[in-house]
């Protein structure tokens, strides 16, 4: 069966046929566009298909497109050069190859919506369903560190 | 010359990667592509019988299935492809070899759909004794293939062609002495059984391939390090000239030897060429798991000294499971047993290393090309011959440890590898020689060091094309492959460093076959002296250039260059305006081009020593602080400090990164990174099960450390590093774990489990004395 | 995969479950896309308790929390009593637990799962919802074979009720991984200890959660250690697997406990 939904993405509305069993990863990236969103393991595993449903990530290739209906999902293209995360990640060349990485910028937007100064143990412990298999994760940590920085400086 | 090289300056699509921007291979809309799903045979080795299509093709939106019988009857023999030997079908024909192996491709409209059809074929099979292991391949009497089958691209593999009755399909021989007698008079030997089990490059992008025909060309879009590999592989397939096949690239979403050689591209190739369709392939994470691995290898080995300590002998049989198919395993083989005795000064020498088939997922090119595992062997030797002669073990390494100007053993003279100035760094950053707080409870306290060498991949070619453009930009045409180790970032360097320029003004080309020229392959850790060779040529060729035309501009010969334009005496002119007045037209280009190529001499047919077996050589060292939990087994890494000799780092940061994601790569693999196998079957192919280093894996402390000893030839003094990292880590982790319990471990990984195993031996030396 | 049914209330819910041939509750849908993913689920139907309202609703009173099946694994970080914020906080990653459902983690029943070992201890009750209304299901008797659990045909997970925990008494949450730092656990131990008697809920070691106590009254803390393990070792039953044999999961078992219990009795001593 085939439902509307309505997303916004990035601040985009979208008005989406979807099948009932299309996961949230595949609209995304065939009928929204946003190619930041991507597979690498299809199990939850991995972190690079993060979205942020209201702020929240969500592992879209595990996630219903229908239940979406509504929901306003954020994903790393939506995010300017000048956003504290990004640009954070940017400085501290926490980036190798960079698949990963998108999920672990929104991933690090939601830690530091909930906890503005996280300790290093809690950033580790945000960020531990997220693989980068270049091994940036020495970069990524301290880019989380710099970003609580910047919209917070002590 | 210019400022650029020596900078950090970082990748130049940072922003773009952090957000996403950058686009990758499966980000390519097909429109109304087929998209490809595999049947796979469930049987490790068997003869196909029928291959039922009847109901799978009847499904609504397939379009086509094609069996391997089907693509034989078009291309007959050119379906088996390989950079050793050519021994893989596209599709199994006649035989499958091992358990996922594919059988039958379905076309259809979407991938769901395929998907489903493919799970609809069913084949018959007449099973075949299957090969699981080293030792029934090697003693037992049931054989992977019939006969052996080279390819043409290796001559010294020639002699093989048509070989039966074995399942070993490359074995090289070093002989250096009389390693064997040494060993007898000896003073002192540690021998060890040792075993690296087969594990996963887990790229997070998955393999993806998107193939066409387009006015009778074969052209490709696909994820591969190996572009112009693909291209020479997909014109022998269709019988095609180079100009009528096109490969092209995007940046990769990392590899580490994943996507190299024959991966998804033969068959989509052949299936877009026998179809006429535009095809999809993309492989799932449980399909990549079956698509290649990292080598399983055990090494027989043993090391020996004198009275006076002086290393005598040292002796190694390494074997190498290459699965199904041979892919590289051969040069694996004799690049990695070429080393096996590690970076010493040894007198005798002797090492016999085989490549061997198994029915099991093919092994192929993964980060350190087969050296990891041998240096598992030589590092855990080492470091027990010097606890057993009462020696440090850092300083007994440092004592025989190959010095510039030295011969190795098999035949090559050390340059620019400075084993010693690695050595020392790690040891200095871990506080070797400071005072250790052993532990009396239950957590205990250990270092341990590692050093590795590797050569480089020898000969190969690399090409460059440079285009100046008018307004002092310019476009580098290389067929290099950027998966994350910042290339595009160096090559500009390179290239602007020689002209003087702002490297942020030079675009590097992605490898496309049509544009881009002729490289080896993107691997080995060899861009950065090779085709930085080539780029600082061709960028040289481009100077000379601009001052020919600056010396016509100004009617004198005496022409300078540097950052502000062209000089003679106080007459000046900017680079811009020189083109504009030389052609007359803004917007125009100047091109020049350079090739760089390296030669080797072939080992010596008794001996297996060459003169010059590499163009340059890896010298890595890797320290290691860690506590043990004697209750769990469980590891915890304090600090790691890993330093690799680069020549000079063209941008320190990159190198940094190369040197510490190969560390944590490699930590995995020393840990708890393992493929497990039951009876041929991939058991933890999902990422649910399959063990990657997370975050929270990390050491305590992680130390990248560059040690500059400039090559003679190489691009500013530099070499390559990708690989330099991992070759130490695992012994270098279990030579700590040996210091902080007294128990000697040689099968990795080092689980929690294995731990408490071998602590509770009552005989706890695995490995014998004499 | 299977029509997706999205009921607007719980009898409608109920009325689809039972209604239908080989209907599966759709919960949080972690484990379920996973299970589908790897071709080993086999439902023709779902029912989507998305749609349902008031299924997301935690409710406290002095005895205790009573918490609607939807509510995600992450708001039990805060939301419940402590040695079970402790559990629910060790499941997974953060993204999996904003996600997986309260009540989809019991009903998935797998021995290896955080939060059964602190439901047990603390004594929770599974409001099991059918047509034919709601009963009561101790977790203590929840959990009855491998992946099986005592939910009939029919049923679903409503809720589940968590009786506060007793604050003078010290907890400790313990898990073990075997291989890399954020695997599955290899063993874990929820324990809950008062002056006379310490409760041990244990994950991933036997083919279900199971729950022990042991008699602690007048012992020191090694007795209390000696004592907890004597408890546990009959239950001990673990399924060999990747992450390691029998022999070192009940060694881990052992260890895991033994752990979980000093740092209970500290906590019990030093608040």
């Amino acid at each position: 069966m085939t439902t509307q939904i309505t997303v916004k993405v990035n601040g985009v509305e979208h008005f989406l046929d979807v099948e009932d069993d299309a996961l949230l990863l595949d609209v995304l990236r065939e009928k929204v566009g946003t190619t930041s969103v991507r597979e690498g393991c299809g199990v939850g595993a991995c972190g690079a298909c993060t979205v942020l449903s209201g702020g929240m990530s969500v592992s879209s290739c595990l996630a219903l497109a229908v239940r979406y209906d509504g929901a306003e999902l954020t994903t790393a293209e939506g995010l300017d050069e000048t956003d504290d995360v990004v640009s954070s990640f940017v400085d501290c060349d926490a980036a190798q190859c960079g698949y990963c990485i998108p999920g672990f910028v929104l991933m690090s937007r939601e830690l530091l919506a909930e906890n503005a100064r996280p300790s290093e143990c809690q950033i580790t412990e945000h960020l531990e369903g997220n693989i980068c298999r270049c091994g940036t994760y020495p970069e990524i940590r301290k880019a989380v560190a710099a970003a609580a920085e910047r919209r917070s400086p002590r | 010359m210019g400022d650029q090289v020596g900078r950090s300056r970082p990748r130049f699509d940072l922003p773009g990667r952090v957000r996403g921007l950058v686009s990758h291979v499966g980000d390519q809309p097909v429109g109304t592509a087929a998209h490809v799903a595999l049947h796979r045979s469930t049987a490790p080795h068997a003869r196909i019988g029928e291959v039922h299509v009847d109901e799978a093709l009847a499904m609504p939106g397939v379009y086509a299935v094609v069996t391997g019988l089907d693509l034989y009857k078009q291309l007959g023999d050119r379906i088996l492809t390989g950079p050793a030997f050519a021994d893989q079908p596209g599709l199994a024909h006649e035989k499958v070899r091992y358990v996922g192996e594919p059988v039958a491709a379905v076309l259809a409209a979407d991938l769901k759909t395929a998907r489903a059809a493919a799970d609809a074929v069913w084949v018959d099979y007449e099973e075949l004794p299957p090969v699981y292991d080293l030792r029934d391949a090697l003693d037992g009497d049931a054989y992977v293939h019939d006969e052996l089958r080279p390819s043409s691209v290796f001559g010294d593999l020639k002699h093989l062609r048509g070989v039966r009755d074995t399942n070993v399909n490359y074995e090289y021989n070093l002989r250096h002495g009389d390693a064997a007698a040494a060993r007898d008079a000896g003073a002192a030997t540690v021998t060890g059984e040792f075993w690296a089990p087969p594990t996963h490059h887990v790229p997070i992008e998955l393999p993806c391939t998107i193939a066409w025909v387009d006015a009778g060309r074969l052209e490709m879009l696909t994820t591969t390090q190996t572009p112009s590999y693909v291209r020479q592989t997909v014109s022998d397939l269709l019988d095609l000239p180079l100009s009528r096949v096109r490969i092209t690239t995007k940046p990769l979403g990392g590899s580490f030897g994943a996507k190299m050689y024959d991966r998804l591209e033969p068959l989509a190739a052949a299936l877009a060429w026998t179809t006429g369709r535009t095809v999809r392939l993309v492989a799932s994470r449980e399909e990549s798991f079956l698509l290649t691995t990292r080598h399983g290898a055990g090494v027989t080995s043993s090391m020996t000294a004198d009275a006076d300590g002086n290393l005598v002998s040292a002796i190694a049989d390494v074997r190498y499971d290459t699965g199904a198919y041979a892919d590289v395993g051969p040069r694996i083989t004799a690049k990695s047993g070429m080393v096996a005795s590690g970076p010493y000064r040894i007198a005798n020498a002797s090492v016999r290393s085989r490549c061997v088939y198994t029915n099991k997922p093919s092994a192929g090119p993964f980060r350190g090309f087969g050296v990891p595992q041998v240096t598992w062997s030589h590092e855990s030797l080492i470091d027990e011959l010097a606890h057993r002669l009462g020696a440090d073990p850092v300083e007994f390494r440092r004592r025989h440890l190959l010095r510039e100007g030295d011969e190795a053993p098999m035949g090559t003279t050390m340059h620019s590898a400075d084993f010693v100035g690695c050595l020392d760094a790690v040891a200095n950053a871990i506080g070797w020689d400071q005072p250790i707080e052993r532990g009396d409870g239950r957590v205990k306290r250990g270092r341990g060091v590692a050093v590795g060498v590797k050569a480089v991949l020898t000969p190969t070619i690399a090409n460059a094309v440079l285009q100046m453009n008018q307004d002092a930009s310019a476009t580098l045409l290389i067929s290099t492959v950027d998966m994350g180790q910042g290339s595009d970032t160096i090559m500009a360097q390179i290239a602007a460093d020689v002209l003087c320029l702002d490297s942020a003004r030079i675009h590097v080309v992605r490898a496309d076959t049509d544009a881009t020229p002729y490289d080896t392959i993107t691997a080995g850790s060899r861009s950065t002296y090779h085709t930085g060779n080539a780029v600082r040529k061709v960028a040289e060729a481009m100077r000379t250039k601009l001052i020919g035309f600056a010396a016509q501009h100004f009617g004198a010969d005496d022409v300078t260059l540097d950052a502000d334009g062209l000089h003679h005496g106080d007459a000046h002119v900017t680079i811009p305006e020189l083109i504009h007045g030389h052609f007359g037209a803004r917007g125009a280009t100047v091109t020049a081009e350079a090739n760089y190529t390296t030669e080797w001499v072939p080992y010596d047919k008794e001996t297996g020593r060459s003169e010059k077996a590499t163009e340059h050589w890896f010298a890595g060292a890797v320290g290691v602080q860690l506590t043990v939990d004697t209750a769990t087994g469980r590891v915890h890494l304090e600090h790691l400090a890993v330093a690799g000799d680069v020549g000079k780092a063209i941008n320190p940061k990159l190198v940094e990164q190369q040197l510490s994601g190969a560390a944590i790569m490699g930590i995995g693999h020393a840990l708890f990174d393992q493929l497990v196998l039951d009876q041929g079957q991939v058991i933890n192919g999902t990422l649910l099960d399959y063990q990657l280093p997370s975050i929270k894996d990390l050491p305590d402390k992680l130390t990248p450390i560059i040690v500059e000893s400039p090559h003679a030839t190489g691009p500013f003094g530099a070499k390559g590093v990708g690989e330099t990292g991992i070759l130490g880590i695992a012994p270098a982790i279990a030579n700590a774990v040996r210091d902080a319990l007294g128990v000697r471990i040689t099968t990795l990984p080092l689980t929690p489990e294995s731990i408490v195993a071998a602590l509770e031996r009552s005989d706890p030396w695995t490995l014998e004395e004499k | 995969m299977a029509q997706l049914h999205r009921p607007g209330s719980l009898d409608e819910a109920v009325e689809l479950l039972s209604g239908l041939d080989n209907a599966m509750v759709y919960g949080g849908g972690t484990a379920i896309q996973i299970l589908i993913k790897q071709g080993i689920l086999f439902a023709d139907h779902f029912v989507d308790l998305a749609t349902v309202p008031g299924l997301r609703e935690v409710t406290a009173d002095d005895r205790g929390v009573t918490v609607g099946p939807m509510v995600s694994i992450r708001r039990m970080e805060t939301a419940a009593p402590p040695l079970a914020a402790d559990a629910y906080r060790h499941v997974a990653n953060p993204r999996v637990r904003n996600t997986a459902s309260v009540g989809g983690n019991l009903a998935h029943g797998d021995y290896r799962l955080d939060p059964p070992t602190a439901l047990l201890v603390l004594d929770a009750v599974v409001l099991a919802t059918s047509a034919g209304g709601t009963r009561e299901i101790p977790v203590r008797e929840f959990f009855t074979d491998f992946q099986e659990t005592a939910l009939e045909p029919g049923e679903l997970v409503s809720g589940v009720r968590i009786p506060n925990q007793d604050a003078s008494a010290g907890y400790h949450f313990e898990k073990n991984s075997s291989l890399g730092e954020n695997d599955w656990p290899c063993a874990s131990a929820a324990v809950l200890l008062d002056d006379r008697t310490v409760h041990i809920g244990l994950g991933a070691v036997a083919p279900v959660p199971v729950y022990v106590t042991a008699d602690i009254a007048g012992l020191d803390d090694q007795g209390a250690v000696d004592a907890a393990i004597a408890a546990v070792e009959p239950v001990l039953d673990p399924i060999p697997d990747v992450r390691g044999g029998a022999e070192y999961k009940r060694r881990l078992a052992r260890v895991t406990v033994e752990d979980a219990v000093r740092r209970a009795w500290k906590d019990r001593d030093h608040g």
